[in-house]
């Protein structure tokens, strides 16, 4: 496996002191990869809010200013991948597009990995006036994004039609690519898969310049495995796995999406076993028990077994 | 290795000091690590600015309320450091007071920063706090030699004074106390510098037996920062790995410490080039490039059994 040299990440996402989502989901893994991580806690939490309670402090946008400030007034304002996620707040996502806008103005090449988080099987789970600003500010600005079938439609306007095969999944995919990114990856979609209702289909989609400077477009579809349980983290492994591997792997989305989504195989399995076993025969796992076997899988997240094969389309 | 530690320590955005120092290393080891962060700042303060903002005791105690509503409460160890706030060390005492009684085999590993070379540089009212309070119910720390004199009253000019120091210390509440740097002039040389440790057992019989070792660790010319907090979690790993054996716990650490800093050093005269001394960016610590050492420390500095 390629080492990531001196790769350095600004990841702003939660922190939660127990568990496995935001920023505690991305860095360990990143960091074991090789990747150098600053990251910067949008908010610090006892743990996700997927629990019968939850305590905490959230950073303002103000808040966040004087940080990067911090680094800016340091000249260490130099990155190569920005990293975002789950956010509520419009002032707090309009202060990330103001520092990613001027940290690609320090390093053009800088590549933005963005979650789009809002929410999921038909329903927004932020604030509705986030819809605007991810769309008109945020996904302009993003390289790399993996909406799931919701967002994916919020963002464009346009729904998916499941009954379609993946051809009205590949034009709102190509609506994306027009608003800014040249990596979309719809993380799940409701699409019938052929493995029949235990899998649920992914769809990735990445242009490309060739060196004659004449583009091309790579698209891949990956039939999952579903698991009968709700985990709380895995986007945003998701997210922090896929920039690892698309810069492991720059021109072969295929590649990079069969590592990512085994990565996310082999730490589902070993949490779901985990949690079955404590939780005890017949009884439904809790989120504590739920929490990702993170630090438990770091052999499969430095060198992950492919077992989910891509298909080009 | 099922395992969890609380670190209560500061954040820093960019760099490896506090929590960001002692994270990753004790997840590579496999433990799971609940982190609070008690400030979130852009870097250390050791750069030529610095910004963020810091936890009350409020704060605080509202994030371990969230914890303790949850019922998840239940930690193997606990892991402080450096605390600039009273009232936030005296909200650590509490959590660790409860959490002990809610696991009576907890191991609370303390590093009491409170100065180096002869002067503190933390506010002067945390030093009852921590002679008072904080070492009393801590089971492993890991004071400098500045540090081990302040909490004792006693000066340290022989290996004999630190023997003492260290069974004053004991006395105070630690089992185990390792003295992380000090001025004994070191066998090896002047280009090392000495560390103690001591760790008292109590046989099955009931008698008392005191392991103390020696450890001679190469100097290096340059100003770390963050790896006090790195030693202290890395004690942390071997003492749980090795815990009748301070001998292999202290070479273990203080091997990885001695890869790491070589590693750093290394690559921080790279960064900064022939003739120049490096930066506090370029000196961070090369943590994620030390993976290798951290999970298996090649060892390479001997620790000696003293009486």
């Amino acid at each position: 496996v390629g080492h990531p040299g001196t790769c350095r990440v600004l990841s702003i996402q939660s922190h939660v002191v127990r568990g496995y989502v935001g920023n505690k989901s991305a860095l360990f893994p990143l960091q074991v990869l090789g990747f150098e991580v600053d990251s910067i806690n949008s908010v610090q939490f006892s743990n996700h809010t997927g629990y019968a309670h939850w305590k905490g402090q959230v950073l303002t946008a103000e808040e966040l200013n004087v940080l990067y400030e911090g680094i800016k007034l340091n000249k260490v304002n130099h990155y190569d991948y920005i990293l975002t996620g789950y956010s509520r707040d419009t002032s707090f996502l309009e202060m990330v597009v103001d520092i990613i806008q001027e940290l690609k103005k320090a390093n053009p090449s800088l590549v933005y990995v963005c979650d789009p988080v809002m929410g999921d099987h038909g329903a927004m789970y932020v604030p509705e006036i986030l819809l605007p600003v991810y769309r008109d500010k945020v996904v302009p600005l993003a390289d790399i994004l993996t909406p799931n079938q919701f967002e994916a439609e919020l963002l464009t306007g346009r729904k998916i039609n499941t009954q379609e095969d993946p051809l009205s999944a590949l034009q709102v995919m190509d609506l994306l690519h027009k608003m800014g990114p040249e990596t979309v990856v719809l993380t799940s979609t409701d699409l019938l898969s052929k493995h029949g209702d235990k899998f649920l289909v992914a769809l990735g989609s990445q242009k490309l310049t060739k060196p004659d400077g004449t583009n091309s477009n790579q698209k891949i579809c990956m039939d999952i495995p579903k698991v009968d349980a709700v985990f709380v983290g895995t986007g945003d492994l998701f997210a922090a796995m896929l920039l690892a591997w698309t810069h492991l792997h720059p021109k072969d989305l295929k590649t990079a999406c069969e590592k990512t989504v085994s990565v996310m195989h082999h730490v589902i399995h070993r949490t779901i076993t985990y949690a079955n076993d404590v939780a005890g025969p017949g009884k439904r796992p809790s989120p504590a028990q739920l929490e990702l076997r993170m630090v438990q899988s770091k052999a499969d997240i430095e060198n992950p077994s492919v077992v989910v094969e891509a298909k080009v389309l | 290795m099922e395992c969890r530690v609380l670190s209560i320590q500061s954040h820093v955005v960019r760099g490896y000091v506090g929590n960001k120092s002692a994270s990753f290393p004790l997840q590579v080891l496999g433990f799971e690590v609940d982190s609070i962060n008690s400030v979130q700042f852009s870097n250390h303060t050791g750069y030529s600015h610095w910004k963020g903002q810091v936890l009350t005791a409020d704060e605080l105690h509202v994030l371990y309320e969230g914890i303790k509503l949850n019922n998840v409460h239940h930690y193997d160890y606990v892991l402080t450091g450096y605390t600039r706030d009273t009232s936030f060390l005296e909200m650590v005492v509490d959590i660790v007071q409860e959490l002990k009684r809610a696991n009576p085999n907890l191991v609370y590993v303390c590093d009491p920063v409170l100065g180096d070379h002869g002067s503190m540089y933390v506010p002067q009212n945390l030093y009852p706090v921590y002679k008072n309070k904080v070492v009393p119910v801590a089971d492993i720390i890991t004071p400098n030699q500045f540090e081990a004199e302040l909490l004792t009253g006693k000066t340290i000019s022989t290996e004999k004074d630190a023997v003492e120091v260290m069974d004053l210390l004991h006395a105070m509440g630690p089992d185990t106390v390792v003295i992380t740097s000090s001025d004994l002039p070191p066998r090896l040389g002047d280009r090392f510098l000495v560390s103690l440790g001591s760790q008292r057992h109590v046989r099955p019989d009931g008698s008392r037996t005191t392991q103390r070792v020696r450890i001679e660790v190469p100097k290096v010319d340059a100003v770390f920062v963050g790896t006090g907090d790195l030693f202290a979690a890395m004690l942390l790993a071997w003492t749980h790995h090795y815990p009748n054996d301070l001998k292999t716990a202290c070479e273990k650490t203080f091997s990885v410490m001695h890869h790491v800093i070589q590693r750093t050093i290394s690559y921080a005269h790279d960064l900064a080039g022939p003739g120049r001394r490096p930066s506090p960016p370029q000196l961070e610590l090369r943590m994620v490039q030390s993976k290798a050492d951290i999970e298996d420390p090649a060892i390479v500095t001997e620790a000696t059994v003293i009486s």
